[in-house]
Order: C-alpha cells, then structure tokens, then sequence
C-alpha cells in the first residue's frame, strides 16, 4: 500500500478521495490553487500545499506543479479523481517517470482507450455492439445506400471536429440529397476537410453505464450499472440504480457482456462503461471512463463497496479480494448532482458566500459536498456543490426520501437547482421510469420549475 | 515544509505555536500584497481610513491617531492590517493582525517581499546577502520544479532584508521567500509628496 497520497483535484471530491486515505491509513496531501486555500478539504487535511493560481492551467492542470508538489510533500502516488488530469495518458506516463504512482489505469492502458473512434472499434471486435455508422462517404450514391443499410433516422456527420457544424439529421432519402452538400461544403468551411460518414440516430434513448473493476492480475468484477438519464444538455444531473428501464435479465446481460469486453481488451482499474439504450432496449455502446465517476456514490450504497479504496488498492498492485459472486446488490439509490445554477436563468453557474448551511439526515441519506457555512463558492471551477445520495429498500421510497432530504438541505446565500430535482421527482414521467436524455432540453425546465411551485 | 498541517491530532505547543506563525505569515503576505496600493490610494484620498474586503477578506488601514505631519501616509508605518475569516476552522487566522510588528521605529522602512513562483525547491542567488540593492525584476534565487529552474525576482526596487526560506527547502507557490526593504529615499520622497490630512480626518468627511 501507499504512504501518502497527492489528491490533485478540489471539491467534494477531494475531501471524498482524503476519507478513503484516512480509511485505509494512507496519509494524504491536498493539493490547492490559490482560490481554494480555504477549501473544505485543505483544511481538513492533515497536510495540504498551494500548487498554482486560481487558473486551472497552471494549479490544477499543470503536470509539473502537481508532481513537483508531491515529490517535496514526500509522496509515493498520485490520486487525480475526476476531470482535469484524470484521463491523461501523457500525465501519467510522467508521473510514472517521477517514481510515482498514478492511481487509475497505467499509462499504456489509458493510451488504448484515450481515442473514443479506436475504443468503439476494439470493444466492439470484443463483442460490444456500438452506434451503426458508415465508412467515409464517396458521394451522394454511396451515402444513400449506407443509410438504406442503416436505416433511417441518420445524422450526417463530418469526420473533421464537432459542435454541431457540418452535422445534421435527415429522415428519409430525399432529405438526405438535398442536405448532403450543404454538410459537405460546411465541413469543409469549418474544418478544412469535407470527409462525411453516417451514424444511426437514437431519438429516444436513455443513457445507461457499466461500473467494472479489473485488477493487475486479471480478475475482474462489475458493479452493474447506473441510469444517467436525467441530463442537461449532456450533463448528468440525478442518477440512479438500478435503472428502471431494464428487466433483471436485460441488467445482467449488459453488465457481463461490458465487463466481458473490457477484461478482454486489457482494461485495468476502476472503469465505466456507457451504453445508449434505444426505445427497443438495445443496448449500443458509446465510450468508457477510466476514472471514478461523480456518481461513484449510489453504486457504494447498493453494493456496500468503497470505490475509492478499491481504485487506491488497484493501483497499489493489490488484488480485487472479491469475486462477482460477492458482489450483491441491495436496495435502490438516487443521486442528485447540487449545483450552483440558476434553473431560471438559463441555468448561468452561480457564485457567492455560503451563509447558513444545513444537510439532511435520516435513514439512507448521505451527502457528498465541500460547502461549510461562510465557505466563498470561487468563480473559477465548475458549478457541482456536492451531491445528496439517497437510498431505500425500493424505487418509491427512495424517491419519497430524495424528496425528504431535498427539502432539508439549504444552502443559503446561492442559488441552487435544489427546487428543480424535486420537480423532476414529482414529475410523471420520472416517477414512471421513463426518462429519456433529450426530455430537459426538450421541455425546458420551467414547466418542471413550475410545477415544483405549485 | 510549505505545508499548512491541521487535523485532529494533538499537537505540541511547539507545533501549535508554529503554525500559528504560518498562519500570521500568510495574513502578513497578503497585506503586503495589498498595502502599497492600498497605501497610495489613502494618501491620494486625504481620507483618515479606508477599508477593502476581497473574497472573505477584509484589510483596514487607518491614519495614525498622533503621526507626526512629516511621516505622511506613504510611509504606511502605522498602516495596519485586520484580516478576518470566516471559516470556522480557522479561528487563529481571524485574528487582527499587525502587518508591521515594529512600525513604530522612526524612519522604519515600508516592506515587501519576493514570493515563490511555483511549487519546488528554492535557492536563493549565491552573492545574496542581507542589506543589498536590488531593482525590480532582479532574480534574486530560483524554485527548482522537476529540473526546471524559474526565477524567483523582486518585485520592487528596494533593499534585501531578512530570508524566510532556507536554500534547499521546498516551498508552495506564493510562498514569501525574501523581504525586500523600500529603500530610504523612496520612503523620503513619498513624505515630501502631497501632505494626507492629519489625523482623524476620517471623522470630518
């Protein structure tokens, strides 16, 4: 096992990261930018050291201050958590150089998995099935015979970047010739490369993940999945598992075959795997995280398993010590993502000074958050304030005791999307299971807002 | 270490009392940081105090309540510091604190100090010595981040003063690692400059 640790990130998920170090016994030094000096998790750590300004580039981002801070805190491994360094195979390559560990999958690993084309392509020769898409399209004849094969709804899209230019949605063979050089003369504007393929549109779909964990030696678990269906505009914001939309057979084929895949193509670590469910439940998959997600939480309180001590054990060379056969589910758990925005005002990130502080308590609630009464919000960083989790024997308890604890917490002095969770739990729809990705953005929340008011 | 140590642990009096000064170093960084401009602005103001507050911090400074005329407030000699914090955690760092322990020496001069750029190893420039002028932008040592040297340099033209880091220690970014002492004739050409009101003028507008 580790020494100490160096947690390179902030937030809730720092201090999450420095309850799993004190857990095991690890010691563990919080690395902060200037803007978090007077964060939650540096002064709850028991040593803690300035790294950067506020600007992520040169604290939270940058390679040399992070394992500059190590070396002279006298650590032996790196802990990432989520976004910033997490994913970069250049960073942990490097950290590897220093003699450090990084606590995630090994740089070789990571580089496997860095490019979202090639990782579709080695899961889906291990038995994944991905989104139907087409080759590089020659002209307007080869693409209107790939979208008869595809069938349609077919997004044209071009090979060059993304943001949307250059892409669009056609339903049938006559829409598709008249959009075809207008796609093609805007990729070429955009990107300098006209190149154009064709991927199956998924109108309604729901957005379902595999949690798995593979050790050094090959063993590897899966903690069945997640339901992430309730987004913003592709930001998860309440999860939960199991997911209503599939049977138990339908759960159990998903996760064996993702984590059949995955062991197969020499993942290692903590991984998760996310599946687009399409209205017939078929399941396609569309890209793996190789880190401890923000919704680490529920599948902890389903499974009894502290995730973060695995993904440290992981990285130390120890062995899973648990086979799937151990790994039991129990009960239902929703989390609701706290942020700093203003459902209002097209959800604009808010800033500010925390004044009083409260958090729910009872049978199954737990909160995951960095706030303490007189904490200032800084402006640099994303808007998550932290995450309430609650669980229950059953959906509709769960529910009721998510709407129960969302009713206690309060975070005065900001604006929150507290009131928005609890419209979407008084909505039909979510009570019902039948969330799809697109029905937030499609609706817009004031109709839930509203009805949260009533 | 540059580190802040905190915790539940019980902790000496020795350890408690140094980080006690860690913390009342850091208020002292951040005043000195604020004070010149602050400075400048209350002697431009004719006002008798004036009071700033950024994020959860707050810095007063106030014109001294017997300062002789020719003092001035460019000197700042009596300017001080309190700094207040919310957080709970951190009581010992809501104290008041003077910025400038000693400032009511006569002709004591206004200080500034040389901060860390970065997290690593420093070393001060070998010929570096207490009582040495130095211009702004001078190197005055280098922070060794993983082989790569980035200069430490004075931000101000001004005189050596004492060393807070020992060469070979690691710092943190934004560390305070040399006092710069503004040097006497700056000191003097700022009290022959527009004259602040006297004392207690804060009451009068």
């Amino acid at each position: 096992m580790f020494n100490k640790i160096l947690i390179a990130n902030r937030g809730e998920i720092a201090v999450r990261i420095l309850r799993a170090c004190r857990t095991l016994g690890v010691g563990a030094v919080v690395a902060y930018s200037e803007a978090d000096r007077d964060s939650l998790a540096a002064q709850l750590a028991d040593e803690a050291i300035c790294i950067g300004p506020a600007d992520a580039r040169r604290s939270y981002l940058s390679a040399p201050a992070v394992i500059s801070a190590a070396i002279v805190t006298g650590c032996d491994a790196i802990h990432p958590g989520y976004g910033f360094l997490s994913e970069d195979e250049g960073f942990a390559d490097v950290v590897r150089a220093h003699d450090l560990a990084f606590i995630g999958p090994s740089a070789e690993v990571l580089e496997r998995f860095a490019s979202k084309e090639a990782t579709r392509r080695l899961l889906s020769a291990h038995g994944l099935k991905t989104i139907p898409g087409s080759t590089m399209l020659r002209d307007e004849e080869h693409a209107l015979a790939e979208a008869e094969r595809i069938g349609y709804p077919v997004l044209i899209k071009p090979s060059g970047g993304g943001g949307g230019k250059g892409m669009r949605l056609v339903r049938n063979a006559r829409e598709l010739e008249s959009a075809f050089k207008v796609s093609r003369s805007e990729a070429r504007a955009a990107f300098g490369d006209d190149s154009l393929y064709l991927e199956k549109f998924l109108e309604e779909n729901r957005h379902i993940e595999i949690q798995v964990a593979v050790d050094r030696f090959g063993n590897a678990v899966h903690m069945f999945e997640r339901d992430c269906s309730v987004q913003r505009r592709h930001q998860k914001i309440i999860e939960e598992t199991p997911t209503p939309a599939l049977n138990q057979a339908q759960r159990l084929d998903l996760a064996e075959c993702a984590l059949k895949a995955v062991a197969a193509a020499g993942y290692e670590n903590l991984g998760t795997l996310e599946f687009l469910i399409d209205g017939k439940g078929e399941a396609y998959f569309i890209e793996i995280n190789c880190r401890v997600q923000v919704e680490h939480a529920i599948t902890e309180m389903v499974t009894g398993i502290d995730m973060v001590a695995l993904q440290i054990r992981i990285a130390a060379g120890e062995p899973l010590g648990m086979t799937q056969a151990d790994i039991v589910t129990n009960g239902h758990a929703i989390e609701f993502r706290i942020l700093a925005e203003d459902p209002a005002k097209d959800f604009r990130p808010q800033s500010g000074l925390v004044g009083a502080y409260l958090t729910p308590g009872g049978p199954g609630v737990r909160m995951d958050s960095h706030l303490y009464p007189g904490y200032e919000i800084p402006t640099y960083y994303d808007s998550l304030l932290g995450k309430l989790c609650v669980w229950a024997p059953d959906r509709a308890t769960a529910i009721a005791r998510g709407d129960a604890a969302l009713r206690e917490l309060l975070v005065d002095g900001v604006t929150t999307n507290i009131e928005l969770h609890r419209a979407i739990l008084a909505n039909q729809v979510f009570i019902d299971g039948k969330v799809t990705t697109s029905l937030l953005d499609r609706v817009g929340s004031a109709p839930f807002v509203a009805a949260g008011n009533r | 270490m540059p580190v802040r140590e905190q915790g539940g642990n019980p902790r000496s009096a020795e350890e408690d009392a140094q980080r006690v000064r860690r913390d009342h170093d850091a208020i002292s960084g951040l005043a000195d940081d604020l004070l010149p401009a602050l400075i400048a602005k209350l002697a431009a103001s004719g006002l008798g105090e004036i009071e700033i507050r950024q994020g959860g911090w707050k810095a007063r400074l106030r014109m001294p309540a017997s300062a002789p005329e020719a003092r001035g407030a460019g000197k700042a000699a009596d300017a001080h510091a309190a700094a207040s914090h919310p957080a709970a955690h951190s009581a010992v760092r809501g104290a008041a604190v003077h910025a400038r322990p000693d400032d009511d020496l006569p002709g004591e001069s206004a200080r500034v100090s040389a901060n860390s750029p970065a997290v690593g190893v420093y070393n001060p420039r070998k010929d570096l010595a207490v009582g040495m002028r130095v211009r702004s932008g001078d190197k005055i040592g280098t922070v060794n981040v993983l082989g790569v040297n980035e200069d430490v340099l004075s931000p101000v033209d001004g005189i050596i003063g004492s060393s807070l880091a020992e060469a070979g220690e690691a710092v943190e970014y934004g560390q305070e690692l040399v006092r710069i002492e503004l040097p006497e004739p700056a000191a003097d050409k700022l009290a022959d400059g527009p004259k602040p009101e006297p004392v207690g003028a804060a009451g009068k507008s």
